[in-house]
This record gives structure tokens, sequence and C-alpha cells, in this order.
């Protein structure tokens, strides 16, 4: 569904933003596609999920969703999530697609704050949702010098602040969302994934598009795109991990784990993608 | 349970609107129709005009129902409506048309033109007024042609002090030959430095307090030093809103809108400024509603003699946008865990090397 000249070909309203910003929206991905990383300013539209609950991934998904399409919604990697339920609902009711909660079956994955364990292919598209755009904010707050550091490559201040962090605490103590260079040039935020699901990004088979609509943002990274997070040649980037930790349903310690506090102490482990975790445990009931 | 970690989230929303719909339900009076919220809550009605950045009473009405009375809600209920309806034209509307309701020039005694009061409890003691509502039996038929009277007296489109002060030779001359199209900034994203006019209209669509707030931060707060104007208007009133046919070419009116618009003159006294004449700042929005048009004009000169050296610009275009700024702080309610996970590992990591 994703060629092109599909995605310049006019299309009706729906019931979710008018025709005209469909074509804005798809000229911002083109955009996005086409200079890897860089921050594509669009008139983002107020969609009926507030700014800041997933707005930019649904105009994005929105943009492209046909009748013919499957589409899959997480939240924190649940299906089940309240807000992705909120979001399939919506994208369902607005194009005709169907849903599905399986990656394989997919065309469009839609997702806040996860990339799904199982590996998406060539012709998949992945929209993320963005809180907040600019993985430069921490480190400088005017919009107008920002703009003029991704302009002239000058990510000096972010090599600083990640040398500090190392210098002061002994490791880089930053936690999702980590910074990464795209394609060699841009420095994007990967929106707050964990680090867990940073190297998926490197040289993905599939399209990721991220769209921030409070902040009237879109980036994206073409299929088979380098994905670098920010660190030093002897300082190697570290994921999430918890010695011991293990899935409770699944028994996986190669997945993104999420706690369980339990009430007299202690904590276990679950997968956060649900829908990989049932797949392994039928998987491995069959065997 | 429900929220999101267990399976059925679908089942969990239903409910949770169910609920909201049963409080509903249950509530022992009738809805209030448009024309009551339109009759007795303008300010709030105009409000959600102003915010959403949509003229239509009923609409905004409706959305307030549908929010429980919250603007901010209401005003994002119309916005998303908003972002359905295609853009079939642009329209125009020429400020010396308004039909002033109200004008008043502080700037003066006497001004040109009148100073017509209009419809405002600006003077008007504030005690709490506890007798049972009425009903139209109960009050003193309201005399139209008394009201209209008062209006009607005056000037209904004086003559702007502005012009006085310029045939004066008073003001800096900013007006320009050109005409370029205005910014729209439902369109594009606006972003600093901006046009002037994406400045206006991010600010008449701003949440109120919001930029109440900047105005009033920047007077007493630590940003900055905000230099206070004097107003020489504030007018309430009808304007005529055209498009071009799209057959004939013509121009023709379409409607009649309520606005606030306000003129605030600047004393320049900065160094490099002309010290032989005043500037000003404009403010304008849908609805009745001085104080966003009041807080509007005075950034807006403050902004123009700002001139990118701090981030006001940026505070205004960027942070008092009410569907923005709530929809952002409301969000942190979504489930973190991941994130959440994601922190603790860092802390219990740092442990393991300390």
């Amino acid at each position: 569904m994703s060629t092109v000249r599909d995605l310049v070909a006019t299309r009706r309203d729906n019931a979710v933003m008018d025709a005209g910003a469909v074509r804005a929206i798809r000229r911002a991905i083109l955009t996005a596609i086409a200079v890897p990383g860089y921050q594509v300013p669009f008139g983002s539209r107020e969609m009926p999920v507030a700014r800041g609950w997933g707005s930019g991934g649904l105009q994005v998904t929105m943009a492209l969703v046909g009748s013919a399409d499957v589409v899959k919604v997480i939240d924190q990697g649940d299906d089940e999530g309240v807000n992705a339920v909120n979001l399939r609902r919506l994208i369902l009711r607005a194009s005709g697609a169907t849903e599905t909660d399986d990656v394989s079956e997919s065309t469009i994955v839609q997702t806040r704050h996860r990339i799904p364990e199982a590996g998406m292919v060539d012709g998949q598209i992945l929209v993320l949702q963005v809180p907040e755009p600019e993985p430069l904010r921490g480190v400088e707050r005017d919009t107008r010098e920002l703009e003029r550091m991704h302009a002239e490559a000058d990510y000096a201040k972010m090599w600083v602040s990640l040398y500090e962090d190392r210098v002061r605490n002994g490791m880089i103590t930053r936690t999702t969302g980590y910074p990464c260079v795209v394609a060699g040039r841009y420095v994007i935020s990967t929106t707050p994934i964990p680090r867990w699901d940073v190297p998926a990004l490197h040289r993905a088979p599939y399209l990721a598009l991220f769209g921030a609509g409070r902040a009237k943002r879109i980036y994206a990274i073409p299929p088979d795109t380098t994905v670098e997070p920010m660190t030093f040649e002897d300082v190697p980037f570290e994921v999430e991990f918890t010695p011991g930790a293990r899935c409770r349903h699944c028994g996986s310690d190669d997945s993104y784990l999420v706690s369980t506090p339990r009430e007299e102490g202690g904590e276990t482990w679950a997968c956060s993608d649900t829908s990989w975790c049932r797949a392994r445990r039928h998987q491995r009931g069959a065997q | 349970m429900g929220y999101a970690a267990a399976r059925g989230g679908l089942a969990a929303i239903r409910a949770a609107e169910s609920l909201v719909q049963q409080l509903r339900e249950q509530a022992t009076t009738t809805t209030p129709a448009d024309i009551q919220l339109i009759e007795h809550f303008g300010a709030l009605v105009d409000r959600v005009m102003g915010e959403g950045g949509v003229w239509g009473p009923e609409m905004a009405a409706a959305a307030l129902r549908q929010g429980g009375g919250d603007p901010i809600e209401a005003a994002h209920l119309i916005r998303s409506k908003r972002s359905t309806l295609a853009v079939i034209a642009v329209a125009r509307a020429d400020a010396d048309e308004i039909q002033v309701l109200r004008r008043i020039v502080p700037a003066y005694r006497t001004p040109p033109g009148a100073q017509i009061l209009g419809a405002t409890s600006d003077y008007a003691g504030r005690i709490l007024d506890m007798s049972p509502p009425s009903t139209p039996a109960d009050r003193h038929v309201t005399n139209p042609a008394q009201q209209t009277a008062v209006v009607e007296n005056g000037d209904r489109t004086p003559q702007r002090l502005l012009s006085v002060l310029r045939d004066l030779d008073l003001v800096v001359d900013r007006r320009r030959d050109d005409d370029p199209e205005p910014f729209d900034i439902t369109q594009v994203a606006a972003r600093p430095p901006a046009p002037r006019s994406a400045r206006l209209s991010a600010m008449a669509r701003a949440e109120t307090g919001a930029l109440v707030n900047v105005w009033y931060r920047n007077i007493l707060g630590p940003d900055g030093y905000l230099h206070e104007i004097t107003l020489g208007e504030v007018r309430h009133g009808h304007i005529p809103v055209r498009i071009d046919h799209p057959h004939t070419g013509r121009p023709i009116t379409v409607c009649r809108v309520r606005v606030t618009e306000v003129e605030a003159i600047e004393d320049l006294d900065g160094i490099d400024e002309d010290r032989t004449r005043v500037d000003v700042g404009y403010g304008f929005c849908l609805g009745h509603n001085e104080k966003k048009a009041i807080a509007m004009a005075n950034l807006d000169i403050a902004c123009h003699r700002d001139n990118g050296r701090t981030q006001l610009e940026q505070s205004l275009l960027l942070t008092t946008d009410g569907l923005e700024s709530t929809g952002f702080l409301e969000h942190l309610k979504l489930p973190h865990y991941v994130t959440f996970r994601s922190i603790i590992e860092r802390k219990m990591a740092a442990r393991r090397r300390a």
C-alpha cells in the first residue's frame, strides 16, 4: 500500500480530517522520508483525541490508512491498553480498515512507547506516537537556536551532556527516548521507546514514521537506514537489563519486561508486548 | 484492573463512558438547551468560540453541554469538528466595519466618537445574588428599544483614536504597502521567528487564562519586563464577514460575528526607540472577551519591541494554546510503565556500579 504513487493520490474526506489535511500530511511524510531524521513541520489538525494522547500518530495513520489495511495499535506494547483501544476504535470507524493484534498480519502498526518484539518486514509501516520530538530540548530551550543546531549538525551540546553524565555517574543514565543519529546526519528522539527497542530501528526493513501532533512535527526512518545511538567508542550502549528477570507467563528473558510489584515484597516480570508473549506461550504449548 | 495490563481494555473504556452517561441520566433537571447556555452563559460560550477558533454559538453551546461545562473540552470538540470540514473559501473582515455595542477609550476623557459603556458589569458591586432564577414572566419586559436607543445615540462606527493620533504624527508608522496573505496557523506550524499575523492568530485562539498569565508573568514575574500600555480602543461589536462568491467573484456577506477589538498605545521608552512617537499593539478575538483582547494587544506590541531578544515570542506561539497544554498535562494519566521501568532500571544499574 505504500508506494509513492499511493501516497500522493487524492483521497476523500474522512470522519477525522478533511482531504486537504490528508494531502498536506502525506506531503510532510514524503518530505520526512526524503530527509531521514529531519523534523518536518506540518499543520497539525485537532483530532478527536487530545494533544499528547497520540494525535500525531493518529494523523499519520489516518493519512495513510485505507479500507484494505490491517491495523494493529499498541500502547506500552499492549493491544488492550485503554488508549490503544480508543485509537483503534477511531481508526477503524473512520477508515473501514480491519484490526489485528498479530504483527505479521498488519500493514500499519501504530504504537506508543514500544516497538513490537516480533520483527516487521519490508512493506509494513510502523507509526510512533511522539510526545516531544526535540531530542535537544534538554540542552537548549530556544527554538531558534535548536533549528540552527540541527541545520548545522551542531550536536556538541548533546555530546557534552552525555560526557558529563558519564563522568558524574560512571554510566550514561538516560532512560527512554535515547538520542540517535539517523543516516549519519540528524539526531532524533526515539520517542520514549526504551533503549531495548533502539537496535531494532537500525537498518530496519520497514518504514518508521514519527508523528508529534502537539509539536506539529513528522519525521521518518526509511527502510534500511542507519540509526546509531549517541555513545562513545569506549562506552557501549546499554539496553535495559535486570539480572534474573524472566517473564512469568512465557519464561522469556530476551524481551522487554515490565515489573509487577508484589504486596509481600519483591516483584515479578512480564513481557510488555502481550501478543508476542501469548504467541510464544501457544508455540511452547504446541511443542 | 482493566486499566492497561489486563485484557478487556475496550470493556473498561466502554464502562467508563457509560458511567458518565449514567451520571447524566441521574440528573433531576432538564439538560440546558443551546439557547439557555447562549442567553445565560454568554461569556462562557464566547470564550469557547474564541479558543475553538470557530464562530457558532449553537455549536459552542452543544460542545459545552457535551463537555460538562469544561471550556477547554468544549473548544477541543469544536476544533476537532473543524478538522473534518474542507476549507472552501477564505473570508475577509474589515475591522473598520465593526458596529460597536460597546466602545471605550481610556486614553481620553472625550475621544473622537462616543464612549459607549454598553453591557458591562465592570462597575457593578460584586455582591453575590442568591435569589432564585427568574423566568421570563418574572422579569420586567426588557426594553430592546431602550437599549438600542443608547447605541443609536452614539456613532456605531466611531472614528478610531489611532487615526487622530496618526494625523498628529504621534504614531510610529508600521503600516506596509504590500498586502501579504496572513499566516494560517491551522494549516502551517508557526515557530519563532514568525510573522506578526501568526502571533496574532495564536493569541486569538489562546486559552484566556494562559494569555493573561503570560501577560502578568511578564509584568511581575521573573521572565522579563513588559511595559504597561494605555488602552486606545476597547470595542465589542458585530463585524460582517465576506467571501468572494464562487461564481460571480463579487464579495458577499456570509454572516456577522461578534468580536472584541483592542488597540493598545505604547509609550516607547527604549534607548533605541523613537522617543517622539508612540506605537500600537493589536488585540482581536471572537466573542466578547476583553481580558484576552487586552492581554493580546499588550503582548503584541511587547513582542514587536522585544524583537527576538528574549523568548517571549516562543512563549506566545508554543505555550498558550489550551488544547496543547491541557492535552499534554492530561496525557500523564496514560500508562507510563514502559518508560518507568526504564527509569528504575537505570537507578538499579547505578547502584550496582557504585
